[in-house]
C-alpha cells in the first residue's frame, strides 16, 4: 500500500542524538528546554521526538492561573454534587459553573452567587493572556512570523466577547457564557432564542461562511498534497522555491478542474484568513447581540434578508396582545404560593361550596406579578348556568357555554 | 491490503468489508420514518415519526374498553341512599356505581388488601372519609369535571378520564416538585412570564430578559415538548419562536394547556400538600416535596409522550359522571377570563361560534382553532396498523375569528 494510503506514518527516522533545533540569533536559550524522549507512538502520528518544551516565565505564569481556573470550576462542580465522586463523574457533562444571576448586574456577587465564576473567568483569561505572550515571544524568538499569535488573539476575541465585554455593555455578568459542557452549549442555544435566531445575525452569517470554508479549503489542501505526497509534495516548503511534478501536478489539477489554482504558499494565506475570520466575524456578531439588535429575525425582515411566507395562522389584532404573554421577569424569590385549603379536602366537610371570591394568602405572594397572585376573584361573575343534568346523561353534545366575563384591562406586557 | 485490488480501492477491501454490510444492513433495516408537513412548503414544519416507534406507542397508549352502560336509574346519587356523596350527586345510583367500578380499573386495578374498592374506602364502611386517598380521589373528580367543562377549548370534546393519567397507576406519570433545580418547572405552577424575545429590532427598556431567563423557558419547553413527544416545530416555526403566525394553530391549544396545567397545579394539585402533610399522613411523607409541596403535574401526565392522549379516543364520553357541574371552590375565574377573552372581544358568543361537534368527536372550540384529525379511528382502542399513522395535520391556515368576520 502506497505511504498516502496509511492514516499512520510507517517510517519513522530516529535521530542519534534528540533535534534540539536550530541555533537562535536572538539568544534566549536559558528558557529552552532540555528534556526530550523519543516515543515511538507519537512517532506514528507525528514527529516521534517530545520536547524540548519551552517552559518561559510567561509558560510558566500561564500554567498556574489555568491550573488555578480548572479547580475553582471542578471544585465547584464536585461540590455541587455533594462532594460525591461517582456523581462528579457522571454528571459531570451536565455540571456547571455558573455566572452570578442577572440582579447582580456588573457589582462583585457572593462566591457562591457567581463570584466563583468571576474568579475562574478572571484565572482563566490571565492564563490565556500569558499564553499569547508565551507564544509571541517563542515565535519572535524562533526568528518567524507571529501569525500563530495573531491567529490565536482571534479566538481570544470570541472567548473575550462572549465572556467579559458584551456583559460589560449589557450591563450583567449573568449574559456571560457558563463553564460546563452542556451548560454553554445551552448558553449557545438561549443566546440564539434570546436574540431572536442567531442565525439572521449577518455576522453569524460570516462566521459559519468562513468556518466551513476553512474546512473546505482544508480538506482541499490536505487532499491535494496527499494525492501528490508520492511525488514529493508534502515537502511545500521545498516545492514552493523549487517545484517539482507533484506541486505542479497539484496545481494543474485544479487549474484543470476549476481553472484557477492556489500556489503552494497562497493557499496557506487563504487557510490562515479563513480561520482567523471565523471568530472575528463571530465575536463582532456577539457584540452586536442585545446591545445593537434584541431580535435577529425582525431585523432579517426590516433588512428583507428573511422571506415572507403565508402565516400558518392569522391573529385577531386584538387577541395579539393576550397571545404576546409577558416578558420573562426577576425569578421570584420565594416558595411558590399555593391556594388556600379547598373544603373539599377536610374530611367529612360539607358538600362543595359554590364560587366564591376567595383570596390568596398574599403575604406568601412572590414579588413578580402574575395571574395568581393578588388577584381577587371576579365579584360580579356569574356562575356557570349548568343545567342539572338528567340521569345517565351523555356527555354534553351540546356545546357548554362558555363563562362571559367582561374584558378587564390589557395584562401588563411588561416585566417588572 | 496487499492485492492489486485493494490497492485501487483501498476503502473496499476486506478488513472494510464488515463495517460496509453494516451500513447497507443498517440503512436496509432501520425504522421507516413517517414525515408530516405542518406548514408552508420549504419552511420545515414538520413532524417526523418512526414507524416501529409510533407502532409501540399505539400499542402503549391503547384504551380499555368501556364499561357496559349503567342501567337508567331515575333517582340521582343526592336524592338516593348513598351517604357521603359529594361530587357525583346528579348522576343516577347504577352510573355512579359503574364509574366506581371503572375508576378502580383506571387507578387501583391491583389485588390485595389495599386495593381496588379498600385503595379508598373502609371495607364496610364506604361513606367513610378516614382513608386519605379517597379524599384525594374527591377532589380529582372535582378536577375532572372541571377540565371536561372549563377547559375544552385544550381538552375538546374529547375530555378526560382518570385514566387519561393514570394508567393503572395510582401515581401518573411526571409528577414534579419544587426544588433549587427546576425553577423553570414554575411555569407550570405560578409563573406566566414565558416570552423572551421581543417584538422590535432595537433593544428596549421592555425586555429585559437575560439569556438564564431564556434558559428556563428553553427547559419549560423542552419538558413540555418531551411530553407530547414533538419537537419545536410542532407549534413553532423555528426560526422566530415567538411568532403566532408563522406557528400555526396547535400553538393556541398548546397555550391553553399551559394556562390549565397552571390552573390545575395551583388549584388542584398543589392544595392536596394538606392532605399529603406529614402530620396528617404520616405514613406517606413521601408524596411531600423536599420544601414540603404537594406533587404537581405537567403536559406528559397526561400526554404520556403522546400529541394527544390515548391518541385523541375519547373515554369521557362513555362516562357522563365525568361531566356536568364542574364550578368548585378555589376555581380561579381570572383564568376564564383569560380563556374565553377571545370570544369575549369579539362580542358575546353565539350558537354558531360556540363549541360543537363536527365530524367523529372533533370539536371546534370556539377558538376557531382547528384541532388535528384524529389518528385512529374513534373505536375502542386504536389499532397498531400503519394505518394509525397520524395523518396530516390541520390545513396549513386556519383562521382565528375576527371582528371582520363577525
Amino acid at each position: 500500500m502506497p505511504e498516502y494510503m496509511n492514516i499512520f506514518t510507517r517510517v519513522q527516522v530516529k535521530t542519534v542524538a534528540p533535534d534540539m533545533g536550530v541555533p537562535l540569533e536572538r539568544g534566549d536559550v536559558t528558557e529552552r528546554g532540555t528534556l526530550t524522549r523519543h516515543l515511538y507512538l507519537l512517532g506514528k502520528f507525528g514527529d516521534a521526538q517530545l520536547g524540548p518544551i519551552a517552559l518561559s516565565r510567561f509558560a510558566v505564569i500561564s500554567f498556574l492561573f489555568g491550573f488555578a481556573a480548572i479547580e475553582i470550576i471542578g471544585l465547584n462542580m464536585w461540590a455541587s454534587v455533594g462532594w460525591s465522586p461517582v456523581q462528579f463523574i457522571r454528571q459531570l457533562p451536565w455540571l456547571a459553573l455558573e455566572p452570578p444571576p442577572p440582579s447582580y448586574g456588573l457589582h462583585i456577587p457572593p462566591m457562591n452567587q457567581g463570584g466563583w465564576w468571576l474568579l475562574a473567568g478572571f484565572c482563566l483569561t490571565t492564563s490565556i493572556a500569558f499564553w499569547w505572550l508565551h507564544l509571541y515571544y517563542r515565535s519572535r524568538s524562533l526568528g518567524m512570523g507571529t501569525h500563530l499569535p495573531w491567529a490565536f488573539l482571534s479566538a481570544i476575541w470570541l472567548y473575550f466577547v462572549c465572556g467579559f465585554l458584551r456583559p460589560l455593555l449589557m450591563g450583567s455578568f449573568g449574559e456571560a457564557v457558563p463553564f460546563g459542557i452542556f451548560a454553554h452549549l445551552n448558553w449557545v442555544s438561549a443566546l440564539s432564542i434570546r436574540y431572536g435566531n442567531l442565525f439572521y445575525n449577518p455576522f453569524h452569517m460570516l462566521a459559519i461562511a468562513f468556518l466551513y470554508g476553512s474546512t473546505l479549503l482544508f480538506a482541499m489542501h490536505a487532499g491535494t498534497v496527499l494525492a501528490c505526497s508520492k511525488l514529493g509534495a508534502e515537502r511545500e516548503i521545498e516545492q514552493i522555491v523549487d517545484r517539482g511534478t507533484g506541486a505542479e501536478r497539484a496545481a494543474l489539477f485544479w487549474r484543470w478542474t476549476m481553472g484557477f489554482n492556489a500556489t503552494m504558499e497562497s493557499v496557506h494565506r487563504w487557510a490562515w484568513w479563513f480561520a482567523v475570520l471565523v471568530t472575528l466575524t463571530g465575536g463582532i456578531g456577539i457584540l452586536l447581540t442585545g446591545t445593537a439588535v434584541d431580535n435577529w429575525y425582525y431585523w432579517a425582515v426590516k433588512h428583507g434578508v428573511a422571506p415572507q411566507y403565508p402565516p400558518a395562522l392569522v391573529v385577531d389584532s386584538s387577541f395579539a396582545d393576550s397571545l404576546r404573554g409577558t416578558y420573562q421577569g426577576p425569578p421570584p424569590d420565594s416558595f411558590p404560593f399555593i391556594s388556600t385549603k379547598p373544603s373539599s379536602l377536610s374530611p367529612g366537610s360539607a358538600t362543595v361550596l359554590p364560587l366564591h371570591p376567595g383570596v390568596g394568602d398574599t403575604s406568601k405572594v412572590s414579588a413578580s406579578s402574575n395571574a395568581y397572585t393578588g388577584n381577587t376573584l371576579h365579584p360580579a361573575t356569574p356562575a356557570t348556568p349548568t343545567p342539572a343534568p338528567t340521569t345517565t346523561q351523555p356527555p354534553p353534545t351540546e356545546p357548554v357555554t362558555p363563562v362571559q366575563v367582561p374584558v378587564t384591562g390589557t395584562r401588563p406586557r411588561t416585566s417588572p | 491490503m496487499t492485492t492489486a485490488k485493494s490497492h485501487r480501492w483501498p476503502w473496499i477491501g476486506p478488513r472494510n468489508a464488515g463495517l460496509a454490510c453494516a451500513l447497507v444492513a443498517a440503512s436496509a433495516c432501520s425504522s421507516r420514518t413517517a414525515v408530516i408537513q405542518e406548514g408552508y412548503r420549504g419552511n420545515g414544519k414538520e413532524t417526523n415519526y418512526k414507524e416501529a416507534a409510533l407502532e409501540q406507542s399505539l400499542l402503549d397508549n391503547r384504551v380499555p374498553p368501556s364499561l357496559q352502560p349503567a342501567k337508567f336509574g331515575p333517582v340521582p346519587v343526592k336524592e338516593g341512599t348513598f351517604k357521603n356523596v359529594q361530587v357525583l350527586t346528579d348522576i343516577s345510583q347504577p352510573e355512579f356505581n359503574r364509574t366506581m367500578l371503572a375508576i378502580t380499573q383506571w387507578v387501583a386495578p391491583k389485588t390485595g388488601p389495599r386495593a381496588q374498592c379498600a385503595y379508598c374506602h373502609v371495607k364496610g364502611n364506604f361513606p367513610s372519609d378516614s382513608i386519605y386517598a379517597k379524599v384525594i380521589a374527591r377532589r380529582m373528580f372535582q378536577m375532572v369535571r372541571h377540565i371536561n367543562h372549563d377547559w375544552q377549548p385544550h381538552v375538546s370534546a374529547t375530555g378526560v378520564t382518570c385514566y387519561t393519567c393514570h394508567r393503572g397507576q395510582a401515581q401518573p406519570n411526571g409528577l414534579w416538585w419544587y426544588t433549587d433545580e427546576n425553577q423553570y418547572l414554575r411555569a407550570f405552577l405560578d409563573r406566566t412570564d414565558l416570552r423572551v424575545q421581543s417584538h422590535s429590532v432595537g433593544p428596549t427598556d421592555d425586555n429585559r430578559s437575560s439569556i438564564k431567563q431564556a434558559n428556563w423557558t428553553y427547559a419549560a419547553m423542552i419538558q413540555m415538548s418531551r411530553g407530547l413527544g414533538v419537537n419545536c416545530n410542532y407549534c413553532h416555526q423555528t426560526r422566530s419562536f415567538q411568532s403566532w403566525e408563522m406557528g400555526g394553530p396547535k400553538r393556541v391549544i398548546a397555550m391553553y394547556g399551559l394556562w390549565m396545567v397552571r390552573d390545575l397545579n395551583m388549584h388542584y394539585e398543589s392544595p392536596l400538600k394538606y392532605i399529603f402533610d406529614r402530620n396528617t399522613m404520616p405514613l406517606s411523607p413521601s408524596r411531600l416535596g423536599p420544601l414540603g409541596d404537594g406533587p404537581k403535574l405537567q403536559c406528559i401526565t397526561c400526554h404520556n409522550g403522546v400529541y394527544k392522549p390515548l391518541y385523541g379516543v375519547s373515554m369521557a364520553k362513555d362516562y357522563p359522571a365525568l361531566w356536568g357541574q364542574s364550578t368548585w371552590d378555589s376555581t380561579s375565574v381570572d383564568l376564564h377570563s383569560r380563556v374565553y377573552r377571545m370570544t369575549a372581544g369579539n362580542g358575546p358568543a353565539t350558537p354558531d361560534s360556540t363549541p360543537g361537534y363536527s365530524g367523529e368527536g372533533v370539536k371546534v372550540p370556539a377558538t376557531g382553532v382547528v384541532p388535528m384529525p384524529l389518528p385512529a379511528p374513534s373505536g375502542s382502542a386504536p389499532s397498531a396498523s400503519s394505518g394509525a399513522t397520524p395523518t396530516a395535520g390541520p390545513p396549513a391556515s386556519a383562521t382565528l375569528p375576527t371582528g371582520s368576520q363577525r
